[in-house]
């Protein structure tokens, strides 16, 4: 009845009229910034902290969740219509958000990105209602050993399940831990592959090397081949909203996205990274037609999108119950809050009740605006295609450009774009495919920095990796799945993960 | 032709006396204040919060930019080549300017030839805490355990971070080979002292003030030379360690050659905000102790921590390409 009770304070604070219109404007901001490719929430965030000076503590902060979980949403539109993911979550979006556009089913891949992440967002939500306090403490009960373990699992579900060619895959996922290592070494201080230009020093930009891998080189792709393809996804657009099929094949992905997103988002540091890439992986394993996966499969976006969007809501659990931050958007909530005067720690919960669960019920009213926003807004994005590429492409590129370097600053960062742009190309025509190469740059820096701190803490000693229990489960389900593939009658039915289109 | 002016407007004013008519030009603009690390840390939070006061005291807005990226020196070495008008000033720090220099073997800035110093704008304390069941109550006591179990470790920001060298002048001091553990910023080091992954954090007061007071972590001792007001029951690590004193701190710098009289309306300013009564609130809260130097006290600030941390680093044997 508690709960109640506190729920019931969290909606009075949340629709009062100033809250109300904060909510809308962050949700319809995320919304907008999601929809540029490359801007993404962290740089929209930073540059509005200023801003929330003036608001009051939850009118602010709920203005700048809305900014978070709006761009999640806004984010899987031009993955799905332009193959451009501009978060790490959304590139899975793209590997079917993609092919379904290009099959003019561009409105049933949004409207099932909406659907779903409103079913995740709301159920997460009260996930973290009821939930927050003992889920935060299986999230401490996380170091380094069990890390490690967790990139060990992702890391071999990526290898095993990708595309055909598995030694392609595989080199693509070392490609990938390569350059995640470029960047200062944390614990000796020694830079490496930075080739004595200090702006590397922190490492590659995540979004620079995404934008470049799908975004530069799809429009590479697209300019060879202009006026053929993409008129494709326009003419054959059939409806607008799914069919009642459609709604049957997204129900199981949509719950399982569901499930594994709320439980890997409460991971701070990497968990809700993986979150999209596993609910894929499972929705293929677990699908009677894998062969439809990368080719524009509707359980390849319903899941992941759910997944993604249940992770974002869930990594607010550390954040208000320990005032811990589980990615850098959050980091910049804690800096808007301590701005604000409130410091940031399990005390929030009992000192400032009415900002908790404020908070909380603004993140369902504000998921329920974005669905209400964006489901008649789809007609309007699928025209978008209808734009002449060569209007298209420039404003794409600019917009990028814009996007990336407002994440540091750093001009380093567009010849990155570049450079990966070209990469992104080649490996087209040489048919790698990208996302596993993304996974493992995401992973590979994760997985050092805690095998290494595992070892240092262990004092040497890698029986830690064993003797700890949630670790060895961790390495145990890695085990069992390589074993399955390498079995060779399952092998048969290896699917593809990772298909990149294959025109 | 505007500089030209400009510069018969300077020559008279000084030869006539009258410093007012360049004074009254300086700022006609927007200022940017490039903050060296990625927002939302204490550096930020600092720099917002006197950015604001201090561009209403100039009458024109200062621009908050973010240039984050190798512990501080990409913003710092930016500014550095910035032109010295003072419409590009920095929000330095203790690792832009005393422990970068020392530790970086390839040297993108002077922090004394490459700035002129506005203000010394706060001083903030950092903390010695441990995760409550590791069986420690008193600074001696963590000595005492340290000596006996050489596993025992301690979690810092990262490597030739001031909490890492907090953690390294300890060590030193006290005769303990505490291991160090860095990682990626305060949060995640914070999270592993929190879950008793590692038992022991040298971190920034005000982000470990929270978890504190709520007694998720067991304060030992502050690392400042007396106890900070905002804690006045935690010891600091002098009462067990003579002489151990380190400290965050945050001033304000423009590139070198920047014009005096420049310096002089930025100083005013800055120093203006620090006597405001919504700032000296909030840097309490923030645990931040006001200074609000004169140019010249910081020019002597830095070259007294330039000198104090050049041993320790020496001797953590620390030392980045």
């Amino acid at each position: 009845m508690e709960l109640l009770s506190n729920l019931a304070l969290g909606f009075s604070v949340a629709t009062s009229l100033e809250n109300l219109m904060f909510c809308l404007i962050g949700a319809l901001l995320g919304t907008l910034i999601g929809v540029l490719p490359g801007i993404g929430a962290t740089a929209t965030i930073a540059m509005l902290l200023p801003i929330t000076f003036q608001l009051e503590p939850v009118s602010s902060l709920i203005m700048l969740a809305g900014i978070y979980y709006g761009a999640q949403y806004g984010g899987s539109t031009t993955a799905i219509l332009l193959n451009l993911p501009g978060e790490s979550s959304s590139a899975v979006t793209a590997l079917d958000g993609y092919q379904m556009a290009r099959k003019g089913r561009a409105g049933v891949a949004l409207a099932v990105a909406a659907l779903g992440s409103f079913f995740a967002g709301s159920v997460s939500t009260l996930l973290v209602a009821i939930f927050a306090p003992p889920l935060t403490a299986i999230a401490l009960k996380f170091g380094s050993a069990e890390y490690f373990s967790l990139m060990v699992l992702g890391l071999v579900m990526s290898i095993v399940l990708a595309h055909g060619s598995i030694v392609k895959a595989m080199a693509m996922v070392v490609l990938g831990l390569l350059l995640g290592c470029v960047g200062t070494d944390i614990y000796t201080g020694a830079p490496r592959f930075t080739m004595g230009i200090t702006n590397y020093a922190d490492g590659l930009n995540f979004v620079a090397l995404a934008v470049g891998v799908f975004g530069i080189a799809e429009i590479l792709r697209n300019l060879e081949d202009e006026g053929g393809e993409r008129e494709v996804m326009t003419k054959n657009v059939t409806n607008l909203m799914p069919t009642r099929k459609d709604f049957r094949d997204m129900v199981g992905p949509v719950l399982r996205g569901t499930g594994l997103g709320s439980l890997l988002g409460i991971l701070p540091g990497g968990g809700a990274i993986l979150a999209s890439f596993a609910s894929y992986t499972v929705e293929k394993k677990l699908s009677k037609h894998p062969e439809e996966f990368g080719k524009g499969a509707i359980a390849g976006v319903a899941g992941p999108e759910s997944a993604n969007n249940a992770g974002a809501q869930t990594s607010f659990i550390p954040l208000l119950t320990l005032g811990i931050p589980a990615n850098p958007v959050m980091a910049l909530m804690i800096g808007a809050m301590i701005i604000q005067g409130i410091v940031p720690g399990p005390n929030v919960v009992s000192e400032q009740p009415d900002l908790f669960w404020g908070i909380i019920a603004s993140m369902w009213i504000g998921n329920l605006m974005l669905v209400v926003l964006n489901l008649p807004l789809i007609g309007l994005w699928v025209r978008l295609l209808t734009v002449p590429y060569y209007i298209l492409f420039p404003i794409i590129m600019a917009m990028c450009s814009i996007g990336v370097y407002s994440v540091n600053s750093n001009v380093y960062d567009l010849y990155a774009v570049a450079f990966f742009g070209f990469l992104g190309y080649v490996m087209y025509k040489l048919r790698f495919e990208p996302a596993p190469l993304l996974l493992g740059f995401v992973l590979g820096p994760l997985l050092e920095e805690n095998l290494r701190r595992a070892m240092i803490l262990s004092r040497g000693d890698p029986t830690t990796f064993v003797t700890r229990p949630i670790s060895l489960t961790l390495l145990l389900m890695s085990l069992a799945v390589l074993i399955v593939v390498f079995l060779p009658a399952i092998r048969k039915s290896r699917d593809e993960v990772f298909v990149e289109s294959e025109g | 032709m505007y500089s030209f002016t400009r510069r018969v407007a300077l020559g008279m004013a000084l030869a006539v006396g009258v410093a007012g008519a360049a004074l009254a030009e300086f700022p006609d603009r927007q200022v940017t204040l490039v903050i060296p690390f990625a927002a939302g840390g204490s550096t930020d939070v600092v720099g917002r919060i006197v950015a604001d006061k201090m561009g209403e005291n100039l009458g024109q807005q200062i621009i908050v930019q973010n240039v984050g990226g190798a512990g501080g020196s990409l913003g710092a070495g930016q500014v550095a080549q910035a032109d010295p008008d003072g419409y590009t000033i920095l929000m330095g720090t203790v690792a832009t300017h005393a422990l970068n220099p020392l530790i970086l073997k390839q040297k993108p800035y002077d922090p004394v030839e490459d700035f002129a110093p506005i203000s010394l704008l706060v001083l903030v304390p950092n903390v010695l805490a441990v995760n409550p069941e590791l069986p420690v109550n008193t600074v001696q006591e963590l000595i005492d355990l340290a000596k006996s179990d050489p596993s025992l470790a301690y979690a810092s920001s990262g490597n030739g971070t001031p909490l890492h060298l907090s953690g390294a002048l300890f060590n030193s001091m006290a005769g303990t080979e505490i291991t160090h553990i860095p990682y990626k910023g305060s949060g995640p080091a914070l999270t592993d002292v929190l879950g008793n992954q590692v038992p022991v954090i040298f971190d920034n007061l005000p982000s470990a003030s929270g978890h504190i007071q709520s007694g998720q972590l067991r304060a030992l001792g502050v690392t400042t030379a007396e106890r900070a007001p905002s804690f006045p029951d935690v010891p600091a690590i002098a009462e067990t360690l003579p002489g151990y004193e380190t400290y965050t701190w945050n001033a304000l710098f423009a590139p070198a050659g920047t014009p005096p009289e420049v310096v002089a309306r930025l100083n005013e300013a800055a120093v203006a905000a620090m006597q405001d009564p919504a700032v000296i609130e909030r840097m309490a809260e923030f645990s931040a102790q006001i200074v609000g130097s004169t140019p010249e006290e910081l020019a002597e600030h830095v070259s007294a921590e330039m000198a104090k941390w050049e041993p320790v680093v020496t001797e953590a044997n620390v030392s980045l390409d």
